[in-house]
């Protein structure tokens, strides 16, 4: 007790305070009866679980015994059920831990485009509620007001059971505009890039481009204060990336010439890629293949002719080497018609059994396969122009779309569901943000004599930023939490998939655990990353 | 100076400097350029289509554009605006990308708000007949669009409203109405006269408000004829919630339980972040949580040891040794006040998952973590589930304005010697809790939002019955009408609140003091 006579006293009296009113005694106590408090509860729950658990069995090892590890064997199992979209590779015969794996992949895929196009949609909203022109800020209002004061959850089943569900099928697909893009019940089809090998090449390139770029950037700013004049750092810059660019993609584009091919039989005397157009002359009899729409037009030739004469191809599907082969024939105006198959050793046997006159695939491919063909000496293998990317454009085949992105309706639900959402949230922000910087900011930068994106870049941007990252990152994570929401919608994402793994596996612990852990991480490292940046740009108080 | 004759005669345009306006508006900078020519391109190719679409309403739009813009730039030129005129020009008329781009808006929002005429009446139903319904959408549709089949939220609106409760029972909600009616009407007056601060009326009030929860949930629930109140099974006899409750009930239910049970638990989770009292000593924290890691050292890791092959096995065996580092960071950071520490954790986990992972949890877990034979209803824990969720965040807003709190104020209260409770109750609190009014408030509109969640682990709330009417055999598929019925409940219930709390910071003054 000599501890409460040392408590100095407040009211300055004489009297000391008794021990069972020192507020230090008191505050150890409370401690020590909470911690007990805690630990009872706990040791109640954890009996109840064991309770439970004997006779659902838990964390049963195999000997018999039970041990916290042993738990988690469960994920070594193989899951027996199907994903419908995964960004690795996956089936059934994976474990569980692969399926898991697969939903967290699928969560990280619609957390980061979501928070990319909710930014953006975010920051053009909410420029647009500060625009001067009357209508563009009330319209954003009311997008904002209706996005603000109506579930989440209901705008998703909206997106996805009221539009895209109701779209047409496949054969009936809503085309938007004249653009490659279509809208059907199976989701959205658009043009996609494909990268060749040669692209390596290129995005080499690319890269040294931003490496020039930041030196140019750098260099002319030093000279910019060392003269005292501002010089157009932004155009040469541009300049500087593009130049390098471009030359990059004329290097990448020449450089690999033999690594796409196609197999033609000799008999038919193509040495290189453009004798197929001249090949092709012959056969219609025309001057110029540019002409053919024309002569079809005037009755010298028709279509019938025409797809006769066309080349036919026999490629895999989905192959970037189709996609490179079949641009540059329609670059040239060459007709042609295609014979997918899903596999090298398909497409070999159609070609062998004369199903198509010409084999496009890689040379490695082509070279592998020939000598399986019944006369390999009689078949030409001839090297093809390659591009770093070619665009696959999305087209109609039957019950399908072939080429181009897929994008599913459940994905497609989520992803503008999330970013509609949060967009507005984020607007409201961005928008607090630009209010915060006084027009006194303004004004003087205008008085300094700044040009309009000077004065946005360097004096307001700065300032609102401050303001703007806070609840920035809370939006951000409620975007990523929000994606749990894809339950509801059918995409497979780490909730969904853990959902189905708790109901097949009996785990409830176990998974919970692990999916509380997974979001806390993702979580964490969210706010971390955004922490980090909002330091480096918070205002130093002096 | 303006003279007449500047302002009517020939020398009007002596104002219009078009060289000026050009560089002003178009070539000021190149991505200004940029822009103005992809409005350009964007508005025609928009206004093309719309003229296919809907000939009439675009003609009229474009005429009244170029009417009124054709009025502003005259009177700007001769320098004579009207009020009207002055308007358009600042609002939207002020450059000439704001020229073009007004007029691409009122081309969108015209289609946007005539697409939505269209579908809501020109093409709809009201028939409750579902053959009659089916009917005339197919007789009113262009080009294979259906309009709304509002005949199915009309023929649905009981369900909508409370799903399953029985019809005979009805009045057991129009009594917690006009419960509720009879309460407030006094309250507005009462509480807010500063003559009736101590008055009798006032506590009786207060008293009947706070019985108002429990009078409101034996009503919904009923008794029980083998429980303490037996005897009042007879009038107001029992009623499942899983089966009775559903619909808007259900909605309101779980939102106001949420945010009424929330609110306390967010309190003193606040308090306890923030709490300053005196921590467990270190030595008796290194002492109890070395003793335990030495135990589990002896136990666990030597055994492990001895069998572990690699080297992760062996780091992972020596885990023990975690807790001592548990030791000193809970000392560092915590100063071994276990109450802080433990309120943190609960909050930021909690801040950290998904609504739905703790919905799930409580329907999965609380089953496995409550003594073997527990039955609990679906309907309990998930109204548990939703409060203890709203309380981390609102613990973090009460925590905000704790923080913003002048140091000044709690000396106050000690120097004129107020008690702990006193002091918070009637110093903090009320200061604290008026700041963070707004937040508190979005708060609950986004809990009240967040109630839609429910029906996903299987409760028929309004969301619920919106998803049932579609598989209805007469209804079949019928979706967007009751989807756009509930989004509008939402809008409402939302923006009252959201107007409600505008006009409480405004009448306590936030921000002013």
């Amino acid at each position: 007790m000599a501890e409460s006579k040392l408590t100095p006293n407040p009211s300055g009296g004489q009297e000391s305070v008794p021990p069972w009113r020192d507020i230090r005694i008191i505050g150890i106590f409370a401690q020590i009866a909470f911690v007990v408090l805690v630990i009872m509860g706990a040791m109640w729950l954890l009996g109840n679980v064991t309770d439970n658990l004997g006779r659902l069995g838990g964390f049963r090892c195999p000997d018999g015994t039970s041990s916290f590890s042993c738990g988690y064997n469960f994920l070594k199992v193989d899951s027996q059920f199907d994903i419908s979209e995964s960004v690795i590779d996956y089936d059934p015969s994976d474990t569980y831990g692969r399926a898991l794996l697969v939903g967290l992949m699928n969560t990280i895929k619609v957390g980061v485009l979501g928070i990319i196009f909710a930014t953006i949609l975010g920051v053009l909203a909410g420029i647009a509620r500060l625009s001067d022109n009357w209508l563009v800020s009330k319209a954003t209002g009311w997008y904002i007001d209706l996005m603000r004061n109506t579930p989440l959850l209901l705008q998703l089943f909206f997106i996805y059971f009221g539009v895209i569900l109701l779209f047409p099928p496949i054969r009936d697909a809503i085309q938007l505009g004249d653009l490659p893009v279509y809208l059907s019940q199976r989701g959205i089809n658009m043009p996609g890039p494909v990268f060749l090998p040669s692209f390596a090449t290129w995005l080499a390139f690319v890269v040294a481009g931003i490496i020039l770029a930041f030196v140019i950037w750098i260099l002319l700013g030093r000279r910019e204060e060392r003269v005292g004049k501002a010089s157009n750092r932004a155009f040469w810059v541009v300049f500087g990336f593009f130049t390098v660019s471009i030359i990059g993609w004329f290097v990448a584009s020449n450089s690999n010439k033999l690594d796409q091919s196609f197999m033609i039989a000799k008999s038919e005397r193509i040495l290189a890629f453009t004798d197929l157009a001249d090949n092709m002359e012959r056969r219609l009899g025309a001057a110029n293949l540019n002409e053919i729409d024309l002569m079809v037009e005037e009755g010298e030739l028709t279509s019938e002719e025409v797809d006769e004469a066309a080349y036919t191809l026999c490629v895999i599907s989905e192959s970037a080497s189709e996609v490179n082969f079949t641009a540059e024939l329609r670059r040239l105006n060459i007709p042609y018609t295609v014979n997918r198959s899903t596999r090298p050793d398909q497409a070999t046997a159609k070609y062998a059994a004369g199903e198509c006159e010409i084999y496009v695939a890689d040379t490695v491919i082509l070279t592998g396969e020939r000598p399986l063909l019944e006369d390999p000496f009689a078949q030409a293998i001839v090297p093809t122009l390659e591009r770093p990317v070619r665009i696959s454009i999305p087209e109609i085949e039957g019950l399908n779309f072939v080429g181009g992105i897929k994008i599913s309706p459940n994905f497609a639900a989520l992803l503008i569901g999330l970013v509609l959402f949060t967009g507005a949230y984020i607007a409201e922000i961005v928008r607090a943000g630009i209010q915060s910087v006084s027009k006194g900011q303004s004004e003087a930068a205008r008085a300094l004599g700044l040009s309009e994106s000077q004065r946005l870049r360097l004096v307001v941007l700065p300032q609102a930023m401050r303001v703007i990252i806070p609840p920035l990152t809370s939006q951000y994570l409620n975007l990523v939490k929000n994606s749990s929401l894809a339950i509801a919608v059918g995409y497979p994402d780490l909730f969904a998939v853990a959902f189905t793994t708790l109901n097949q596996s009996g785990q409830a612990i176990q998974v919970f655990l692990m999916v509380m852990a997974a979001y806390l991480t993702l979580s964490l490292s969210i706010s971390a990353l955004l922490n980090w940046y909002n330091k480096r740009i918070a205002l130093v108080e002096r | 100076m303006q003279s007449t004759t500047s302002r009517f005669g020939g020398s009007a345009f002596r104002n219009l400097n078009l060289r000026r306006y050009w560089l002003d508006n178009v070539r000021r900078s190149w991505l200004q350029t940029i822009w103005l020519l992809i409005l350009l391109l964007v508005t025609i190719w928009f206004a093309i289509g719309q003229l296919q679409e809907h000939f009439a309403s675009t003609i009229i739009i474009f005429v009244v554009w170029a009417a009124s813009v054709i009025w502003t730039a005259v009177s700007d030129v001769r320098r004579s605006h009207r009020p009207m005129t002055l308007w358009l020009k600042t609002n939207l008329y002020g450059s000439l990308s704001n020229v073009v781009l007004s007029l691409l808006l009122a081309l969108i929002l015209a289609f946007i708000i005539i697409g939505f005429f269209d579908w809501a009446v020109v093409r709809a139903s009201f028939s409750t007949n579902p053959t009659v319904s089916k009917i005339q959408l197919e007789r009113k549709s262009v080009d294979g669009k259906e309009g709304a089949a509002w005949g199915a939220v009309i023929d649905n609106f009981r369900n909508l409203m409370v799903f399953r409760w029985p019809t005979d029972q009805d009045w057991r909600l129009f009594a917690i109405l006009l419960w509720n009616v009879i309460l407030l009407i006094p309250s507005l007056y009462v509480f807010r006269k500063e003559v009736f601060r101590r008055s009798r009326i006032r506590r009786v009030l207060t008293t009947l408000w706070i019985l108002t929860p429990f009078v409101v949930f034996f009503l919904l629930r009923g008794f029980k004829s083998d429980g303490l109140f037996g005897f009042l099974a007879g009038p107001i006899p029992y009623l499942n919630p899983d089966i009775a409750w559903g619909g808007l009930l259900l909605t309101l239910i779980i939102a106001v339980f949420a945010i009424v049970a929330s609110f306390p638990l967010g309190l003193l989770l606040a308090l306890g972040r923030r709490s300053k009292i005196t921590g467990i000593p270190a030595w008796l924290t290194y002492g109890a949580l070395g003793l335990i890691a030495l135990y589990f050292f002896v136990t666990r890791s030597i055994p492990a040891l001895a069998e572990a092959q690699t080297t992760g096995a062996q780091l992972i065996a020596l885990w023990p040794l975690l807790l001592l580092l548990i030791a000193y960071l809970f000392q560092r950071y915590y100063q071994g006040n276990v109450v802080a520490l433990a309120s943190t954790v609960y909050i930021e986990v909690i801040r950290g998952v998904p609504l739905i992972t703790v919905l799930f949890m409580s329907i999965i877990l609380f089953p496995i973590l409550l003594p073997p034979g527990t039955e609990i209803l679906s309907t309990w824990r998930v109204m548990v589930a939703a409060a203890l969720f709203a309380a981390a965040y609102l613990a973090e807003n009460v925590r905000g304005g704790l923080q913003s709190l002048n140091k000044g104020q709690y000396e106050a209260a000690d120097a004129v010697g107020l008690n702990t409770y006193k002091k918070y109750r009637l110093i903090v609190l009320p200061q604290a809790l008026r700041a963070v009014i707004p937040a508190i408030v979005g708060q609950f509109i986004s809990l009240f939002k967040d109630t839609t969640l429910v029906a996903i682990v299987g409760l028929i709330e309004l969301l619920g019955v919106a998803n049932l009417i579609s598989a209805q055999p007469d209804w079949l598929g019928v979706r967007r009408a009751p989807y756009v019925f509930i989004a509008v409940i939402y809008f409402v219930g939302s923006a009252l609140m959201a107007w409600y709390s505008r006009r409480l910071e405004r009448r306590m003054g936030v921000g002013e003091r």
